[in-house]
């Protein structure tokens, strides 16, 4: 595989007011994409207010002082793009990929809204927002099976006043309970161009799309300081076991350790770890639960990083009749076959082949490539990390993994049952 | 000072030339649609058999989903998990599905990875084991998977849906079978299907990528020359068969939303008003910003999102709205929707005809941004008999349709008064509801039969 694929040819510079941006040109795109990661998530928001970071990404789109509620949306379909955003613990991104004669449309859109959104905020857009947001949640955790297990494991993993603690889309009854005014002052002290970056991407002339760039960001102003995040401490002192009855029919444990940092020293092991246990259907647990003893419907295994923490989760279904006692029984039984006689270079080939792979499958999409360069960016101020992303999992050893394994997945840890009500 | 008061406009045009497919047919008459696409070293195929799931015998729905299961645990010299770890160890992702018409394998890998991932599904196609013990094994996966599915109430919704307006026609059963069934299938039910449906049916191949034509040829002809089939699947269009406007609902107790199904059978992807309808169903509920998500999200508030579409089987189409809406305005969210259905028949204004064709025309070029896409979008013209160079003409038919076609599309497709209108929802909270609008109101279970 040639590694030039993965080089980045990209300019960064700097406004005036701080707004970071980042061009990447491919003139064989007859398309450009717009990225930009508001450096706030669910981890600003405060107990009893959460859901903040999440509500904007439906704010964001109901128009600003110069753009009509439900404009965004129109303007960007009806040049034939496409749009979204998303909200994690750490960061919020907003995304337009419209043919490449739309430049100058997609950075009036960004920029009213960077700079002008709050004349155009009313109390009846809130309220109608607030609305879709509780459906939301309805739609996508409360009227889902297991779907309230992940806000459970946070919640339990980390104490109450730490940052990763509440589910990004917030608690229904903070979600109830949004105010304007501390809507308004959220979106003052996050969304500023100080603390934003923008990344241009596709088939652009370069000068040009500075000068726009300046035309329309430049004259924003930035924000005050952004306010430090309280961190506490996590050390989980004793292993926590929570049995949750909801309306499923098959039982399922979901285990959950604290981990590694995104981009931290065992980060890329802990990933390759989770290949190797539950990936494919030759990886560990797979071929325990579902092959070999047939215990189980389903097992998968990840590394969940993030800014300031990590975490490591196992999920696994029973199947009717069996008890997940006995699924969490054979799961330590592998961890602990891993830890003492580890693992094979054909299991580590494997891990290292499937992930270069989805390294190149990912650059078909140009908006894709857009949001790499920005989480790149972020996480390790260097947009052009691509190949320094795939040589850490070149690098990883067989020691590396099992080491891995024995430093994180022998400590406390939670333990979520979700089981049938009746 | 800038004015921020207008949109910019657009500065010129963009060109895009179409991806033009070549049609390579193979010594045994099997034809290959060829894409070359060179950008990245990744090749991607589509390879489909007209044996999807309606034809699975009647008293054995289900079959040709668990054999799209085990048709690669194990093949030739290699045992399930050694035939998975092959294709595992090179990065190729690999995947079988089944749908009603199609019976279909997709390969995304490496161009240096070809030939072997090319091999290997010759040999999950041409020498599968249909071992006994993985045969108990999936289907046993599939029956709980089966029960499993009765947690979601959105699949429940869209199956009882289904029932209610195929009745007992093709595409009236879901592709997982039924519980009853699929318990009474036996290994030799899965051989039965593999060799007299799948083997005897015509095969398509799609491949999208970065590869020479000819290296492409000599590659199928060397692991493809066996597949002898020729069912091409059932053609006929399916009777048009609508009852009058039925209120049905799905009792899920303590359930936090409701599921909404609304809609009926309609006409196939070769009728004539084809692109009328996409225009017209792209200002019903096709997209964001349509009448219906509008209104049911972005002014009601009653749901995260809203939609319609006219969907296209082999043998004839159906028009479907889906959402899902908070359990108190349940009966509000289904007036609204029969309101919408109404109002489109009436009136269409410029603007808004305006907006679709510029929509879907221009968002024309990024359905071939990937190898993926590029490759499905070919998909549908093999199963609907199109010509292989279909698209070229498709903006301009886009272009060509008048505001009369789009409003008449309405009106002919849409039937306000013979709709099936299914809920999945707390039966104490929505029947009360649905009372309020009919007094015909009837309970199915989940597999969308009259209790």
């Amino acid at each position: 595989m040639n590694k030039n694929l993965l080089k980045i040819d990209y300019e960064k510079f700097q406004l005036s007011n701080g707004l970071d941006v980042i061009l990447y040109q491919d003139l064989s795109l007859p398309t450009i994409s717009i990225n930009i990661w508001y450096k706030v998530g669910s981890a600003n928001e405060k107990p009893g207010k959460t859901g903040f970071a999440h509500l904007f990404e439906h704010m964001m789109f109901q128009g600003s002082q110069n753009i009509p509620k439900e404009g965004h949306f129109k303007y960007i379909q009806e040049a034939g793009g496409s749009l979204n955003g998303s909200t994690s613990i750490d960061r919020t991104n907003y995304y337009e990929t419209v043919p490449s004669n739309y430049l100058e449309l997609i950075l009036w859109l960004e920029s009213d809204r960077m700079g002008f959104l709050l004349p155009s905020l009313t109390q009846e857009k809130l309220d109608n927002q607030k609305e879709v947001v509780m459906n939301e949640r309805r739609q996508r955790y409360d009227n889902q099976p297991y779907g309230l297990a992940w806000e459970k494991i946070f919640s339990n993993l980390f104490t109450s006043d730490h940052p990763y603690s509440w589910p990004t889309i917030g608690w229904m009854d903070d979600i109830a309970n949004f105010e304007l005014d501390d809507v308004k002052n959220f979106f003052s002290t996050y969304y500023s161009p100080g603390n934003a970056t923008l990344v241009l991407g596709g088939n652009f002339k370069k000068d040009n799309a500075k000068q726009l760039i300046e035309k329309y960001f430049g004259t924003i102003k930035n924000g005050s300081q952004i306010p430090q995040l309280y961190i506490p401490e996590q050390n989980l002192n004793e292993t926590k076991k929570i049995i949750h009855p909801d309306n499923v029919q098959l039982q399922r444990i979901y285990l959950a350790w604290h981990s590694e940092k995104m981009f931290g020293v065992n980060d890329a092991a802990l990933d390759i770890l989770s290949d190797i246990l539950a990936a494919t259907k030759n990886s560990r647990l797979q071929k325990k639960l579902l092959f070999d003893n047939q215990i189980a419907q389903d097992v998968s295994a990840f590394q969940y990083s993030a800014k300031l923490h990590g975490l490591f989760i196992i999920v696994s279904t029973a199947k009717p009749g069996m008890q997940v006692e006995e699924l969490k029984k054979n799961i330590f039984y592998e961890i602990d076959n891993l830890i003492k006689n580890g693992i094979t270079d054909e299991e580590l080939l494997r891990s290292k082949n499937s992930i270069k792979s989805s390294y190149i499958y990912s650059l078909q999409k140009i908006d894709n490539i857009v949001d790499h360069i920005n989480h790149y960016n972020f996480y390790l101020n260097e947009p052009d990390s691509f190949i320094f992303d795939i040589e850490r999992y070149e690098k990883v050893t067989a020691e590396d993994v099992m080491e891995a394994a024995k430093n994180y997945l022998t400590n406390h840890y939670v333990e979520l049952q979700i089981i049938p009500k009746n | 000072m800038i004015n921020r008061t207008l949109p910019p406009k657009s500065s010129g045009t963009v060109s895009f030339e179409i991806p033009q497919a070549k049609i390579i047919t193979l010594s045994n008459g099997i034809e290959v649609y060829f894409v070359k696409k060179d950008k990245l070293p990744i090749v991607y195929t589509y390879t489909l058999s007209f044996s999807g799931s309606k034809f699975d015998p009647a008293d054995k729905k289900g079959l040709s989903f668990l054999t799209s299961l085990l048709i690669d645990e194990g093949a030739g010299e290699f045992d399930a998990l050694q035939l998975n770890n092959e294709l595992e160890k090179l990065g190729i992702i690999f995947g079988i599905d089944v749908d009603h018409d199609v019976f279909s394998f997709s390969i995304l890998s490496l161009k240096e990875h070809y030939h072997r991932a090319i091999e290997l599904l010759s040999k999950i196609i041409f020498e599968p084991r249909f071992e006994q013990k993985d045969f108990e094994r999936e289907k046993k996966k599939v029956l709980d998977k089966i029960t499993q599915l009765k947690d979601e109430p959105g699949y429940i919704a869209s199956s009882a849906f289904y029932k209610r307006i195929f009745l007992n026609a093709e595409y009236s059963s879901p592709e997982i079978g039924y519980e009853e069934m699929v318990q009474n299938f036996s290994n030799d039910d899965v051989k039965f299907f593999y060799s007299k449906l799948f083997q005897e049916s015509l095969s398509k191949i799609i491949v999208v990528g970065n590869i020479e034509e000819t290296e492409l040829t000599d590659l199928y002809e060397k692991y493809f020359s066996k597949w002898n089939g020729k069912n091409a699947g059932l053609n006929q269009t399916i009777q048009i068969n609508r009852d009058r406007t039925k209120f049905y609902y799905v009792h899920k107790k303590e359930a936090a939303q409701s599921e909404i199904r609304i809609g009926h059978i309609s006409k196939g992807r070769n009728a004539d008003d084809f692109y009328a309808s996409r225009i017209m169903n792209t200002i019903l509920g096709g997209q964001f910003s349509s009448r219906i998500n509008l209104n049911l999200r972005e002014k009601k508030g009653f749901t995260y999102g809203a939609g319609s579409s006219f969907n296209y089987f082999q043998q004839c189409g159906f028009f479907e709205v889906s959402t899902a809406v908070n359990i108190k305005n349940t009966g509000e969210a289904i007036s609204e929707i029969l309101k919408e259905l109404d109002g489109i028949k009436k009136n269409i204004s410029q603007e808004e005809i305006d907006f679709a064709k510029s929509y879907l025309i221009k968002q024309f070029p990024s359905r071939f941004e990937t190898y993926v896409q590029t490759a499905k979008n070919f998909v549908p013209l093999i199963i609907h008999l199109l010509p292989v160079d279909y698209y070229n003409s498709y903006t301009d038919k886009l272009k060509n349709v008048t505001n009369e076609e789009v409003l008449n599309a309405a009106k002919e497709n849409i039937f306000t008064d013979q709709l099936a209108v299914v809920i999945v929802g707390d039966k104490k909270e929505i029947l009360p509801q649905l009372k309020t609008i009919s007094d015909d109101v009837i309970e199915l279970d989940i597999y969308g039969h009259r209790i």
